[in-house]
Formats: C-alpha cells, sequence, structure tokens
C-alpha cells in the first residue's frame, strides 16, 4: 500500500505543478496585451470608479510587475479571488462558483452513464464482431463522431423540443416556479436536464464504445481466455466473466484523459440548451468581452479537470496495482 | 536517350499517382470519402457555379421557408440560405485544412525533437505534450481567440497551438524506433550531423505517416472553427458553416422551427468530416497495411 500512497502524492504534486503553471499563465496574458493589465482587468465603462480604485489597490496594479504576481498569487490562494467580472460587477470566483454545480452534476452524470453504457455495449458488440448489432454501432458511431457537437445539440433541441414538444426549449428549471418541496424541484430540474444530458452520453458513448470494443477483440486472443474456453465454459461467461474486466480498465484512462475534452463539450451542450452552468458565462463573457470573467473560467474549469482526472488516475491505480510502478 | 528520360518521367509520376490511385480508388472507404466529399469540394472550388445567388445580398424576404426558387429558404437578412452554403465551404474547409497542417507541422517538429535527443529535452517537451493533451482546451481556445480578436488567420493559428500534442506524441514514438535503425547508424557513421540525420534520414520516412495524420485532423479543425463561430469568434463579414449556425441559433432558429436553416450548414460539416476520416484511413492502411486485419 504504500507504494499507493507515494503514487498519489506524486500525481497530486505534478498536478499542482501544472496548475500553477496556467495560474500564471493566466496572470501573464492580460499584462502582455496592447494597454496591459489595467486596461482588461480594470478598464471598463461598467465598473464603478471606487471599484475601479480598490481593484487597483488590491492586485497592486500601479506596482511592478513582480509585486502584482505576489498579490494576484496572494489573492487567489487566499481568498480565490480573480478580480470583479464587468458584466456582472461581481467577484469573479462568486460568478463561477454559482455556476460551477451545474456543469459538473451535467459532466459527472453523463460521464457515468456512458462509460457503462459504452462497456456494456462494447463488450457485446465485440463478443458478436461482424454481426448486425455491431456494425450497425460502428457506423452510427462513425456518424455522430464526425458532428460537431453542439449542433448534435440543436438538432435533437429543435426535434424534441420544438417539434414533439416534449422537451423545454431552454433553462435547466421553470423560471419563477415556486417548489413544495425538495422533490418537486427535483423533477422540474430532470424534466430540463434530460435532453441536455441524453446529447452529452450520446456523444461521450461513442469514445468509450470504441475503446471497450477494441480492447475486448485484443483480449479475446490472449492465452487466459483460451484457457476459459478450453475448460469448456460457454461463450458467454467466457466474455462476461473472464473477458469484461481486464477490458473494462483502459476504459477508465480514457475516462480520465478526455475529461478535458468532455468538459469543452459539455460547456458547448450548456450554450445549446441555455443551461445556468460555466458554459453560458463562457458565452456572456466572449460575448461581453468580460475578460476577468473569461480568465476566471479558465483557471477554474483547469482546476476542475485536474482534480478530476487525479482522481480517476488514483481510482485506477487501485483498481490495477501495476500502474503504480510507472 | 530522350526516351530513357521520358520513362524515368513517367515513372516517376506514376510513383505519385500509384498511391492515389491505390488510396482513393482501390480501398473502398477512401472510394467512400472521395464521393463524400466531392460535394464539399465542388461548392468551395466553384461556389459561383453552384450558387444561384450572391450569399452578401438580400434577394427575398427574410425567413421564408424552403422552396424551388430559395431551395434552403432565407435567412433573418433575406440572403439565400443555399448560397450562403456553397460559399461557406471554402471557409469551412481552407480553416480545416490549414490548421490540419499547421498542428502536424508543430507536432511533428516536438515528436522529432524529443524523440532523436532524448534526455532533458525529451523529458520537458513530453511533460508540456502531457500538460497540453490534459487541459480543458476549450476555455483555453476560446480566451486565446477572444484575446487575438476576429477573423480566420487568428481562429487557424488557435486551433494548431492546441491540436499538436497527440500527433507529438505519435510522430516521438515512430522517432524512437527509426533511429534505431541500421541506416540511421550508418548516416552518423559517416559523419551526418543530427540535423541531416532528422531531416533527410527520418523525416522521409514519417511522410507517408503524416499524409493520414493531416486528413485524419482536417475534420477536428473543422470542428473547432465550427464552435469557435458558433460561439461568435469567427469573423463576421465572412460565411462559414459554422458562422450560418451562430446567426441562425441567435436569430431565434430553434424557438419558430426553421430546421433546415440549423440542419444544413451541420450535415456539411458531418459529411465533410466523415469524407476526410474515411480517406485518412485509407491512407493508414495503405501506409500500414497490418491496420486492414482490424474492424
Amino acid at each position: 500500500m504504500a507504494s499507493l500512497t507515494y503514487y498519489i502524492l506524486r500525481k497530486i504534486i505534478s498536478r499542482a505543478i501544472v496548475f500553477f503553471i496556467i495560474l500564471s499563465v493566466t496572470f501573464i496574458i492580460p499584462r502582455l496585451l496592447p494597454g496591459g493589465a489595467f486596461a482588461y482587468l480594470v478598464a471598463n465603462p461598467n465598473v464603478p470608479l471606487e471599484m475601479r480604485n480598490a481593484l487597483i489597490k488590491e492586485f497592486g496594479l500601479d506596482k511592478p510587475l513582480w509585486v502584482q504576481y505576489i498579490q494576484f498569487l496572494k489573492q487567489f490562494f487566499t481568498t480565490g479571488n480573480l478580480g470583479i467580472s464587468f458584466s456582472r460587477l461581481k467577484p469573479v470566483s462568486d460568478v463561477i462558483m454559482s455556476a460551477l454545480p451545474w456543469t459538473i452534476a451535467l459532466v459527472t452524470t453523463s460521464v457515468v452513464l456512458s462509460a457503462i453504457i459504452g462497456i456494456l455495449s462494447g463488450a457485446y458488440a465485440a463478443y458478436k464482431r461482424g454481426g448486425k448489432f455491431d456494425s450497425a454501432m460502428v457506423s452510427t458511431i462513425m456518424f455522430i463522431r464526425s458532428m460537431p457537437s453542439f449542433w448534435l445539440g440543436l438538432v435533437l433541441l429543435i426535434t424534441f423540443g420544438y417539434y414533439l414538444g416534449i422537451a423545454p426549449l431552454y433553462g435547466a428549471y421553470t423560471y419563477g416556479a415556486t417548489y413544495s418541496n425538495v422533490l418537486e424541484f427535483m423533477e422540474d430540474v430532470l424534466g430540463h436536464l434530460w435532453l441536455p444530458m441524453l446529447t452529452l452520453t450520446l456523444l461521450y458513448t461513442t469514445g468509450y464504445f470504441m475503446i471497450m470494443r477494441n480492447n475486448m477483440i485484443d483480449i479475446m486472443g490472449e492465452d487466459f481466455i483460451n484457457v476459459a474456453k478450453a475448460k469448456g465454459l460457454p461463450d458467454r461467461a467466457v466474455v462476461f466473466k473472464h473477458a469484461l474486466r481486464p477490458a473494462s480498465l483502459p476504459v477508465i484512462t480514457a475516462l480520465a484523459l478526455d475529461l478535458g475534452w468532455s468538459i469543452g463539450g459539455a460547456l458547448l451542450i450548456e450554450i445549446v440548451f441555455s443551461l445556468p452552468g460555466v458554459g453560458k458565462l463562457l458565452y456572456d463573457a466572449v460575448y461581453m468581452t468580460d475578460y476577468p470573467l473569461l480568465l476566471g473560467i479558465v483557471v477554474y474549469t483547469s482546476a476542475l479537470t485536474l482534480t478530476l482526472v487525479t482522481f480517476a488516475e488514483i481510482l485506477y491505480a487501485y483498481v490495477d496495482p501495476r500502474v503504480r510502478l510507472r | 536517350m530522350s526516351s530513357a528520360v521520358s520513362n524515368w518521367r513517367r515513372s516517376r509520376v506514376a510513383n505519385y499517382l500509384e498511391p492515389l490511385y491505390l488510396i482513393l480508388v482501390k480501398n473502398r472507404r477512401g472510394l467512400v470519402g472521395l464521393i463524400i466529399l466531392s460535394i464539399p469540394l465542388a461548392m468551395a472550388i466553384a461556389p459561383q457555379l453552384i450558387a444561384p445567388y450572391n450569399p452578401w445580398k438580400t434577394v427575398d424576404k427574410p425567413f421564408l421557408h424552403p422552396s424551388f426558387k430559395h431551395l434552403l429558404g432565407t435567412n433573418d437578412v433575406g440572403q439565400d440560405i443555399f448560397s450562403e452554403l456553397v460559399y461557406g465551404a471554402r471557409i469551412s474547409l481552407f480553416v480545416g485544412f490549414a490548421a490540419a497542417i499547421s498542428s502536424v507541422f508543430i507536432g511533428t517538429l516536438i515528436g522529432l525533437f524529443s524523440g532523436y535527443y532524448g534526455g532533458v529535452l525529451d523529458e520537458v517537451l513530453t511533460s508540456f505534450t502531457d500538460v497540453m493533451l490534459l487541459i480543458p482546451v476549450l476555455p483555453f481556445m476560446i480566451l486565446l481567440a477572444a484575446v487575438m480578436g476576429q477573423g480566420y488567420v487568428n481562429i487557424i493559428i488557435v486551433i494548431s497551438i492546441f491540436a499538436w500534442p497527440g500527433v507529438a506524441r505519435l510522430v516521438k514514438a515512430q522517432v524512437m524506433s527509426l533511429k534505431e535503425r541500421l541506416y540511421v547508424e550508418a548516416a552518423r557513421a559517416i559523419g551526418a550531423s543530427n540535423w541531416r540525420i532528422m531531416m533527410n534520414h527520418l523525416l522521409p520516412q514519417l511522410l507517408p505517416l503524416l499524409t493520414a495524420f493531416i486528413v485524419l485532423r482536417i475534420g477536428g479543425a473543422m470542428i473547432a472553427e465550427a464552435s469557435l463561430s458558433f460561439l461568435g469568434l469567427g469573423d463576421p463579414t465572412q460565411k462559414s458553416w459554422g458562422t450560418m449556425i451562430y446567426w441562425a441559433n441567435n436569430s431565434g432558429a430553434i424557438s419558430s422551427g426553421l430546421w433546415w436553416w440549423i440542419t444544413a450548414p451541420g450535415l456539411m460539416i458531418t459529411v465533410s468530416v466523415l469524407g476526410f476520416t474515411q480517406i485518412g484511413y485509407a491512407i493508414e492502411e495503405y501506409v500500414n497495411p497490418r491496420l486492414r486485419t482490424r474492424a
């Protein structure tokens, strides 16, 4: 077990370094631009003068660069403060923190769902390799993978929302509705979120299915599978008892490594369905050229991705002891 | 003598034409890809021959439904959507090509250096590559695109900056096995410089594979362009399939049920991506015949 602790520690330290670099990059970017940090982080007609002065003092924008850097890091690590959003006149961290739960809920639910679906359907397709199910799945997935993710969302939205009328056209809950209990709220939210979740699950499943199917095909050629067959086990038992487990391990790795991509896809889907998550903030920040908010989103989504990736890797190391040695 | 020269020339030409024939005609996937791609390519090459109207001109009332006069109706300012679609092919495909080529270029250089030299340089470049593969690329691309300003050259740069890591990883693996070959050792023995070995002995070996990488990455680059344009980061004075979806979505195409406006440009992107992927696989199969056994 000691090696597991060592592995976890090493992973956390290297991820922390990566995060520190990202933080520094977001510090440098506005300061490299023509006009400098002042123009990009404070000077906006929306921001009242006293707030502007407070910001200059907080981040030491009138001081030399290295002082600014220390102030910036101090502000972030003590209060999570990354400045004031132009468009909302609230601290960037507050704005993002109130949107983050929606994004996390959307991503984690869809990732878990599609990993399960991908593993099971991928295993079945490999078991019936070349059959009807297999070839139908492979060509459908080829097609879905060629689509821009946000466009798939738009097509599903106009089909289910406008033409079939069984999904709301926007939002994650009914605006202005009052709920007598939590259950009612949950029902309302689920009624709004099922379509974006379906979209994301479709998108994520494509990757997991292909990885699972190809692994399964490789593993079916291994010696221990031949042994299982030789001792007279039925095909079904060989596939689902002996091959499924080792073949599904790499799916966890893929899941971890693809999280950055998955979160990006989720942000676009949130924009399509006007959900109140980080994607919506991103869209607004681009639209209003709200640089502090944009930089904040980069920092927080990176933090989220790195945390989830590290978590998935630790999980993997726990399940498969071999990786701890690498 | 002259016939010998012309024979030699013909064989040179045949050297280039033969793989092209094997990939695009003899290979089923390649042929399918070629057929699929003929539509967007025709649109990109000669839009003025296909489009019935000038896509920048108001030619009719806004929000018209599809008819024989306007195959895909008209948009919010009365421009013919089908003509927009035809003219949009050029930007979408060009951005895809350019971004794919430049990201493979960056990835190849980084993979070549880290695979050939190894050591500290490799450590640095590899961990840099790993970080790039790990970060949530979309917010970074959006930040950079927003900072650099609208315009397709900027979008190409932004996509290339974030699309190279996969290439670098694959190239590095190839270089590490290639540099152990005898002919590389022979080149080193007669005093060839590192630069010469990389450029004259390793790179040519990689070229077929790199062609496959480029073709396989055009699709991803096209999707990235569409995503950035969908967020309003494209050039508003130009027409690409992504900006068309952006305008459709922002003019209430969803809430008024104008499905053709949303569907057509996305379908063109999907079809093009599918076509490039098929051809990419066909090239990969040609380069590495062992791949044929799978799928």
